[in-house]
């Protein structure tokens, strides 16, 4: 006769998750949306509502937007042009990178950028409006943007400075690991700590 | 079937990180960035086409909602996976108990 599928079995099994269910329940599945996507830039670990960027909203109400995607004309590119100088500091969000944690210690965590308050200025539904046209026109070459690397180097220098407490909880680590060497005589013995004098 | 997601990433990796470079050239605009600038729109706009021309290759592919929840809340989507084969195999557990019991 037939075999009947029932609860009896085992369904992981029968439907062959067992590889997903190992790589899934097997180990833990870090928490923040920036552990399932780390290059993504901008804050993305804060709640959609936050900002008005959730998926829901997005399904709820969907944007009303003609059916093609047709490039900007350079008439069209007239509305872009642009006033020299920085924007104010609530909008410069969109580059900052979230941390890439590549040690596991806690009191590392806390590199990005000194968070804006968030829900004022430029990051409400509005966009800053534009600035008007300026009379020069362009030269033909373009300024480099602020590569990735200048801006990393600079959080990097600025970390380093703000956090002696991490350097001296550094130097007590190196102190315990050398202390607990194969090198070092005594290991495990009172000899280790007559090492140190 | 793998290829039409990996294509799609790439195309979505690319889209990001235009705009990503567009909010670098913005954040801190001088004149002669301008074409630069005009440029990255214009790729903002092939990008959008070329992420549109992946949804006819997924139009089969059905999202449970309840994943969006997750990410709205800036959770890890895994976590949803997660969930639901720790609940089936619970459920599948209790069912086999029950059965057991009846035989």
């Amino acid at each position: 006769g037939t075999t009947e599928l029932t609860g009896s079995t085992n369904l992981i099994t029968h439907y062959n998750l067992e590889h997903a269910y190992n790589k899934f329940c097997g180990k833990k599945v870090k928490e923040k949306l920036s552990n399932f996507l780390p290059d993504l830039p901008g804050m993305i670990d804060l709640p959609g509502s936050h900002d008005s960027s959730s998926l829901r909203s997005l399904i709820e109400k969907p944007p009303i937007c003609g059916s093609s995607f047709t490039p900007l004309t350079g008439a069209m590119l007239t509305g872009f042009r642009l006033h020299a100088g920085p924007l104010p500091e609530q909008c410069r969000l969109m580059h900052i990178q979230p941390p890439k944690k590549k040690n596991k210690h806690k009191h590392k965590q806390s590199r990005t950028q000194d968070p804006v308050p968030p829900g004022k200025g430029c990051r409400s539904h509005h966009p800053p409006p534009l600035q008007h046209r300026q009379s020069i026109g362009s030269s033909g070459t373009s300024a480099s943007p602020e590569t990735p690397s200048d801006s990393d180097h600079k959080k990097k220098k600025k970390k380093k400075e703000e956090d002696p407490e991490r350097k001296r909880k550094k130097k007590e680590k190196k102190k315990k690991k050398n202390r607990h060497s194969p090198e070092h005589p005594g290991v495990g013995s009172s000899q280790a700590s007559s090492s140190l004098r | 079937m793998a290829e039409k997601f990996d294509s799609l990433e790439e195309h979505l990796e690319k889209f990001v990180e235009n705009i990503r470079q567009l909010g670098i050239i913005v954040s801190d605009f001088q004149p002669s960035s301008q074409t630069g600038l005009n440029q990255k729109l214009n790729f903002m706009v092939t990008g959008l086409q070329d992420i549109d021309k992946c949804r006819q290759q997924l139009h089969d592919i059905s999202v449970p909602l309840e994943v969006f929840e997750y990410i709205d809340q800036g959770r890890n989507p895994q976590l949803y996976t997660k969930e639901c084969l720790e609940r089936a195999l619970a459920k599948n557990e209790q069912v086999k108990g029950k059965i057991d019991t009846m035989k």
